[in-house]
């Protein structure tokens, strides 16, 4: 598996050898336009040739897959127009949306450059696409089938925004993500039997040649449904059905349905009401998932995340280890989002329609802090952590802060502990002396009722004094034993 | 002994499949024929894609129903969320007419006496919408009846209010606050929450009972204020809707930010929540069969 990168780079490089020998050899072109050397030439994925003198500076993309390696590409600001349902980055809702349902003359009086779609986008409006071309605009249609073609895709997509170097960097940084998460599951040796549901009607999954069905053999899942047959040829959906599901319910470890705008499974309420179904395994020991469609199913860079996710959900334990925390060393906010988010096995929050940037939760919208971008280091975890209710924020007017250094205090620590948990209901025990210094003093004195926290020698809580990483792993275990 | 499990499960999944191709008229099984024509008693909520609670909620209302005037009426449902609808169309096969379908069936079925009896809170948006589609068919009837929301009349305050606090009265210790969650509305019916209130104070229950919307006034941050107000250490989280589906499950009991759980929590509140919808209280249900009652005296 190590290999996956040196396969698929090779793979890359043979096929762009290719690509560029049919455009050197002109099987479509005019003599003139054989001898003319373009600074882009390749074929797209409808088999067009496409020849550019120089990288695109306005493009519209009709894809949120497109939209998104986009903005990894760093080619953002070379974008004019997204994907109505292009969801991610957050940065990307500020762009002008297009969609190929609508009417091509909005497109067309965008003066883009390139306007990108895909192959599903040509078969469904094909009438738009031709308006398109008509008025001299370039169309690109790009689209990788199989998880393979993910660098060539990408190639592509880098040479016509001129971000050939970024991509390289990105890919490999990409296929050592997934390096790194198979060479630990690869050593597990009691795999985890998974089922993954595509769409609740008739309870369909994904075929084997599917992303999520390369996800979980990357993420060291045994796929129950390994057998399921496309519902038609090349379609990542394959039909499977409950009775399936319920032959199989003692063999289900953990029970993924994804959820998106385009396929949808059940959640655990609406799953569990199947009849049959509460003699699953999984749902039986509450190892049930819902699992963004953007992040598994759609061919972008956070798709490493995706099969991360599917891993911490099969092997919690052992993904969410949180050994490279146990020392002295004081919490800050950032380290503390992702404690949280091991310790309690938070599933990666990340919103699957843009009403989550409509909705504002008590003062945070998704991806708006303004010292905490969605391509920094610590986005996930900070989000997820925030997300549960667990991590706090503030909001400075109309401003939302996380301050990812400031450092953890016990105060904090407390209101944390305190949300993790149901705390049986109990009489006051301890005299605290300085409770009144507490920012939440029922929450201070609950936590140290239940000794999850305790007083120093003169009988203080000392709500302001920071604490190391140790000591908030040490005080989650004590508080995860009483749920 | 597991395969026992799996084939009961397997074929209350076929029987499950069969029933739920049946049209809305839940009294075929009594083998009423078409030649009877009998009157239709049409009980129209929103809907829920949660089968097991429907089945406590709105299935219970209308099973009330059916028990009551089932010797005399055919007793028939339709759901006002088309989006629901579709979704149990295409998830479970499972058939259900929106208003103008159920007018329509009653219609082509020859019906002539007809009452309609919304399962509504209150009177909002929704039961405006069931009552302005219902009368565009009036004259397609020769008796026509709609009933009214659970919420009309003083009289119907003061019931909800002694049944609100008597299905609580455990919970109910000198140090717990009750907090009913309503779904809230835009719409000037809003008000009945506020009014509702006024009943609870009223009745001497005012410092202990409070009741809030998840989508207008009285707000989230109300009910908090409310309860540190009261001094209680405790809350009860119950919603005041008739289902119990996502805002139950996840804006009320849910564990993430902004859930009405985790905010009264983060307040410092030990909190328990009741995820029952009101259609599943005994004594609510008795309330739409008055209601019922009242719609066919009205004929």
């Amino acid at each position: 598996m190590k290999d996956i990168l040196k396969k698929m780079l090779l793979t890359a490089f043979i096929t762009a050898a290719v690509l560029t020998s049919i455009s050197a050899n002109g099987t479509n072109e005019s003599t003139e336009s054989i001898q003319k050397q373009y600074a882009i030439s390749f074929v797209d994925d409808e088999g067009n040739q496409i020849n550019l003198d120089e990288s695109c500076k306005r493009v519209i993309a009709l894809y949120s897959a497109h939209v998104e390696n986009i903005y990894f590409l760093g080619a953002g600001n070379q974008m004019i127009g997204g994907y109505t349902s292009a969801i991610y980055p957050p940065e990307a809702l500020e762009k002008a949306n297009y969609t190929y349902r609508g009417d091509a003359e909005s497109i067309i009086a965008a003066d883009p450059d390139c306007v990108l779609i895909r192959p599903f986008i040509t078969s469904k409006a094909p009438q738009f696409i031709e308006q398109i071309k008509m008025a001299g605009i370039p169309v690109v249609s790009l689209y990788p089938d199989t998880f393979e073609d993910f660098p060539i895709y990408i190639e592509k997509l880098a040479s016509l925004l001129g971000k050939e170097d970024q991509a390289e960097v990105l890919l490999k940084q990409f296929y050592e993500n997934l390096d790194e998460i198979h060479d630990v599951t690869s050593k597990i040796e009691d795999k985890q039997t998974v089922f993954f549901e595509s769409t609740d009607a008739n309870v369909r999954t994904v075929s084997p040649s599917s992303m999520p069905a390369k996800a979980i053999e990357i993420a060291g899942g045994i796929n129950i449904a390994s057998d399921a047959q496309p519902m038609v040829e090349g379609s990542s959906i394959a039909s499977y059905g409950v009775e399936n599901v319920i032959l199989n319910a003692d063999n289900i470890d953990v029970y993924i349905s994804q959820v998106g705008a385009m396929n949808a499974g059940g959640n655990i309420i609406t799953v569990s009401q199947r009849p049959g179904f509460d003699t699953i395994k999984a749902i039986k020991s509450g190892r049930f998932y819902n699992l963004s469609e953007k992040l598994i199913s759609s061919p972008t860079f956070r798709y490493y995340k995706g099969v991360r996710e599917i891993a911490r959900y099969l092997y919690p334990d052992v993904m969410d280890d949180v050994e490279s925390y146990m020392n002295s060393d004081l919490c800050d906010k950032a380290t503390f989002a992702d404690i949280i988010m091991k310790m309690n096995h938070l599933p990666l929050y990340s919103p699957t329609s843009s009403k989550y940037y409509t909705k504002t939760i008590l003062g945070h919208k998704y991806g708006f802090f303004e010292d905490v971008k969605w391509n920094d280091e610590d986005f996930d975890a900070i989000e997820s952590a925030v997300y549960s209710g667990l991590s706090p924020f503030t909001t400075v007017g109309e401003k939302e802060y996380y301050y990812p250094e400031e450092l953890v205090t016990r105060d904090m620590l407390a209101s944390t502990l305190y949300l993790m948990s149901d705390f049986e209901k109990m009489d006051r025990i301890h005299n605290i002396n300085d409770l009144g210094n507490c920012s939440v003093p029922r929450i201070v004195q609950k936590i140290v009722d239940h000794n999850i926290l305790t007083l120093d020698e003169d009988g203080n809580f000392n709500p302001k004094q920071i604490v190391t990483e140790q000591e908030v792993i040490d005080a989650m275990k004590l508080v995860l034993k009483t749920k | 002994m597991k395969k026992t499990i799996k084939l009961v499960a397997l074929l209350s999944l076929l029987i499950f499949g069969a029933t739920s191709c049946s049209t809305t008229n839940i009294d075929e099984a009594k083998g009423n024929t078409m030649e009877e024509v009998r009157p239709v008693i049409l009980v129209v909520s929103f809907g829920t894609s949660y089968n097991s609670t429907r089945d406590k909620t709105i299935g219970a209302i209308e099973r009330k129903i059916d028990e009551a005037y089932g010797d005399e009426y055919d007793v028939r449902r339709a759901f006002t969320s088309q989006f629901i609808i579709n979704k149990l169309a295409s998830r479970d096969n499972l058939i259900i007419d929106n208003v103008e379908e159920a007018l329509q069936r009653c219609i082509d079925d020859g019906v002539t006496t007809l009452v309609v009896q919304p399962t509504h809170v209150m009177a909002g948006s929704e039961d405006d919408d069931m009552v302005q589609t219902v009368k565009q068919y009036a004259d397609k009837f020769e008796h026509l009846s709609i009933g009214t929301p659970l919420l009309t009349t003083p009289q119907n305050y003061r019931d909800a209010v002694k049944i609100l606090t008597d299905v609580t009265h455990s919970y109910d210790d000198g140090d717990t606050s009750i907090v009913y969650m309503g779904h809230g509305t835009q719409h000037p019916g809003n008000i009945t929450y506020a009014n509702l209130q006024t009943y609870v104070d009223e009745a001497g229950f005012g410092d202990r009972y409070f009741i809030g919307t998840v989508e207008a006034t009285p707000t989230l941050e109300d009910m908090i204020n409310k309860a540190e107000e009261s001094g209680n250490d405790r809350v009860v989280l119950r919603p005041f809707m008739i289902v119990a589906g996502d805002h139950a499950n996840n804006d009320m009991a849910g564990d993430e930010a902004g859930s009405w759980k985790t905010e009264f929590k983060k307040a410092g509140f030990d909190v328990e929540c009741i995820i029952e919808g009101l259609g599943e209280i005994p004594a609510i249900q008795d309330m739409f069969v008055s209601k019922t009652s009242e719609a066919i005296a009205a004929l």
